[in-house]
Parts: C-alpha cells; structure tokens; sequence
C-alpha cells in the first residue's frame, strides 16, 4: 500500500514555491564538476577544476576528517540553534488525532489508519516542502519582534485512499490545503480549509501507480459533484475538523524532523 | 459559475450537497437562477467578527449578506448589462448560532439553514426589515419563496420569525 500511493505522495509533496526548476544541464553541472575534482585513479589526468590557489584554514587534530574554523563556527551554530529549536518546541511528543486514527511513521512521511464497518480509510502525508512561504504583508515593517513572527504552520497535501472490503481498486483522493496567497491575516481567508485536487481509482494492494486509471481534476467540476465528494470524505472522518488536527501533527512533526536534522548536521560537522 | 459554497468551519457536520440542492431550488424560485452567489458557511467566532466590524454589533448572529447591488428595489432582478455583472453577492451563514438555535427548537439544522438562506437572499434582492411596513413586505416574500419550496420539495419550511433573527443587511 505504501508503494501503490508513492507517487500520489510524490505528487502530493510538491514545492509551493513559484521559482521553476532548474533545467536539466544545470542539474548536471554540480555532478560534472565534483567528477572533475575527485581524487580517482584517473584524476591526475584531468584538469583540475577546484583547485584550491592557497591553503584552506583547518584545525589540525589528527583525525582524517577535515576541520575549519568555518566549520567550528558552524557547529557553535547549531549547538545554539537546536537549543533555541528546543525551547520553542511545543510538545516533545505529536499530538493525538481525534476519532480513532492509528498513526504510522517513516521519518518524514507519516500515515492515519481507521477502519470503519470493514472500510479502511488511510491518510498519507510527507512534511517535507509542507510549510507554504511567509508571505510579508507590509514591505515597510521588516523588523519584527519575535512576538511578531508570523507562526510557522504545516500544510501538507495529503491522499486518503479509501478501500471498501472485498474490492479490487480503492478511492484515492489527492487533497491539498489551499494557499494563502496574499498573506491575509487570520480569519480572513474565504477558502474552504481543505479542498479536493484529484480523485482516481488505483488497484488495491499493488505497488505501482496505474497511469492508465482516469484522474478527476476538480478544477473545473460541476460543484454539486464536488460537494458529494467532500461529504464522501466527511462520513470517513475526513473533514475541517481532521484537517485541522492533522495541521497540527503535521506541524509537530516536522519540527521534530527538523531538530533532528540539525543535531544530524552537528554530529556530521563535527563527527571525528 | 452558480453558487460558491464554502464551509469555513468545524463546528457543525455539514452536509455540501444537501445545501446546494436547497439552495438551488432556492434560485430557482426566485428566478435568480443565472445570477452567481456565494454561500460561505462559519462559526460563531467568525460571524462574530464581521457582525462586529460592518454592523458594529460584537455578537454573533445567524446570517449576514452583502449584496453586490446595493439600493436595489425590493425583489427588483437586477438589469444585466455585462456577464461578470450576473452577481448577487455573498452570504455568511452562521452556521453554529443556527445549530444553537436548532437545539432549542428541536428544528432540524438543514432545514434551518434554507430557511435563513432564503431570508439571506431577500437581503441581496433588496428586502430590508427596519421598519414594520418592510418586515411585512419581506416576510410576505419569504413565506411565498417557502411555500413554493414546500410545494416543490415536501418539505414544511417555515419563515423566520422577528424573534428568530437578529440579522439586517450590514
């Protein structure tokens, strides 16, 4: 089940930011570059693309590994930076989901399970890319105190995928949380809380997504279809007040995730 | 386009697709049919506020519309000179203030809910309730509008009393 919806997931972890991809040579130059630089058997052949013109400023301390002053000032960082992450840290567990939810993590992607009279209704979300950006609302107030600081949220697209018992294909729902893209203050969004993107049906049990499966689109549905599938997802459980929840277990667990990082990259910077 | 439904809450189990229906045989009714409308559904909290900032009343109530043409003659259809203009304007169904009211009254929710819609609409057809002489005329048109409904549907709506709302048009 997990592979069958890993593309729905991929899909559904899409950067919200509008700068475009790189194009496919510049995605190439770092890896032709590192392959120019590397010390291999036949590197002495190449030309050396990154060759340092003078020596680089390392502490020496026998280890094998190399040691800047970049590098301890790096680590003095993050040592500060996971104790500032810590602090602010609101609960050290994730918080409960109302209504029975199993809850199933893989680092960042994270699964709700409920069966309900023999349907099974799983909801899978990845927090990477889930935080839309901060919006400024007024270019002149750059500086903020840090009671000011706009309140980092999680918004993850999520796929609940239903299966009745017995049937070979489930429902599988593509849901997104709708941006806000001019930064209105609280409560003044008219957008429903979470809206439908995509529906299609996709074989149950099987690990690859069938691309040949018709996808509804809900750009450009008739409402009244739309309305009954929202109500569809409600009567399973899936509704504001869900999405609400799930916000705030996204949102817990990607800071979570997030101060796991950097003690990671602390160990690393430092790692002997 | 038709009508906009959004549900900004999380307090009342809203059925989508029993409202619209309502709220299409409402249009129907009222011969608005070609007109768009939004319909947004939210909590106390939030009707609260904009009861607060366009009606100066910092209490929660049970619907409030804006109506794209202001000033019109009441139950006057609004003469449509280009496409975008086929706009009746919007309205905030406080749904919780409703579903309050509903537990006293043992009503049921929906059936409430098309009730006030309708009251909703008259706002955005120029129907206004300041006066004695404009409650009457307004509660003339609701009472129709709801017979109909009941004739078309089998349903027994009923129209909201001068008690049951404390809604006017901001």
């Amino acid at each position: 089940m997990l592979k069958s919806v890993s593309r729905a997931v991929q899909l559904a972890a899409r950067l919200s930011s509008s700068v475009p991809s790189a194009p496919a040579a510049s995605r190439a130059f770092p890896r032709s570059v590192w392959s120019l630089s590397h010390s291999g058997a036949a590197a002495a052949s190449r030309p050396r693309l990154l060759t340092a013109a003078r020596a680089l400023p390392t502490l020496s301390c026998g280890c094998r590994s190399l040691h800047t002053e970049g590098d301890k000032a790096f680590a003095e960082f993050l040592t500060d930076e996971i104790k500032e992450e810590k602090k602010i840290q609101k609960n050290k567990g994730l918080p409960k989901m109302s209504g029975g939810w199993e809850l199933e993590l893989n680092g960042t992607e994270a699964k709700l399970i409920r069966s309900l009279s023999g349907e099974k209704v799983t909801i899978t979300f990845n927090v990477n890319n889930s935080i839309p950006p901060q919006l400024e609302e007024d270019p002149e107030h750059t500086q903020k105190s840090p009671e000011d600081e706009p309140e980092i949220v999680s918004t993850p697209n999520f796929v609940v995928e239903v299966t009745k018992p017995g049937a070979k294909s489930s429902l599988v729902f593509d849901c997104h949380f709708p941006e806000d893209e001019t930064g209105h203050a609280e409560g003044e969004e008219e957008s429903d809380i979470f809206t439908i993107r995509e529906v299609s049906f996709q074989p149950e049990g099987d690990t690859e997504w069938k691309e040949t499966s018709y996808t509804l689109n809900t750009d450009s549905l008739d409402w009244a279809l739309y309305d009954h599938l929202m109500d569809f997802l409600a009567d399973r459980g899936v509704d504001n007040t869900f999405a609400d929840e799930l916000t705030e277990l996204s949102t817990a667990l990607e800071h979570q995730e997030y101060i796991k990082f950097l003690e990671d990259l602390s160990t690393f910077v430092k790692s002997k | 386009m038709g009508v906009v439904l959004r549900n900004l809450q999380n307090v009342v189990p809203l059925r989508r697709a029993k409202l619209r229906k309502d709220v299409e045989v409402l249009r129907h009714i009222f011969g608005v049919q070609r007109f768009d409308m939004g319909i947004i559904c939210v909590d106390n909290r939030r009707i609260q506020r904009i009861n607060h900032v366009y009606r100066k009343k910092n209490q929660p109530t049970d619907v409030l519309s804006f109506p794209f043409y202001e000033d019109l003659r009441p139950g006057k259809i609004p003469c449509v000179l280009q496409r975008e203009e086929y706009n009746l304007g919007d309205i905030f169904l406080g749904v919780e203030y409703v579903m309050q009211q509903c537990k006293e009254t043992s009503q049921d929710l929906h059936e409430a809910l098309t009730v006030v819609t309708a009251h909703g609409i008259c706002h955005l057809l120029g129907y206004r309730h300041e006066t004695e002489e404009e409650w009457n005329e307004m509660q003339q048109k609701e009472s129709y509008i709801l017979s109909e409904f009941n004739r078309l549907t089998g349903s027994h709506l009923e129209p909201l009393t001068k008690r049951s709302t404390q809604d006017m048009r901001p």
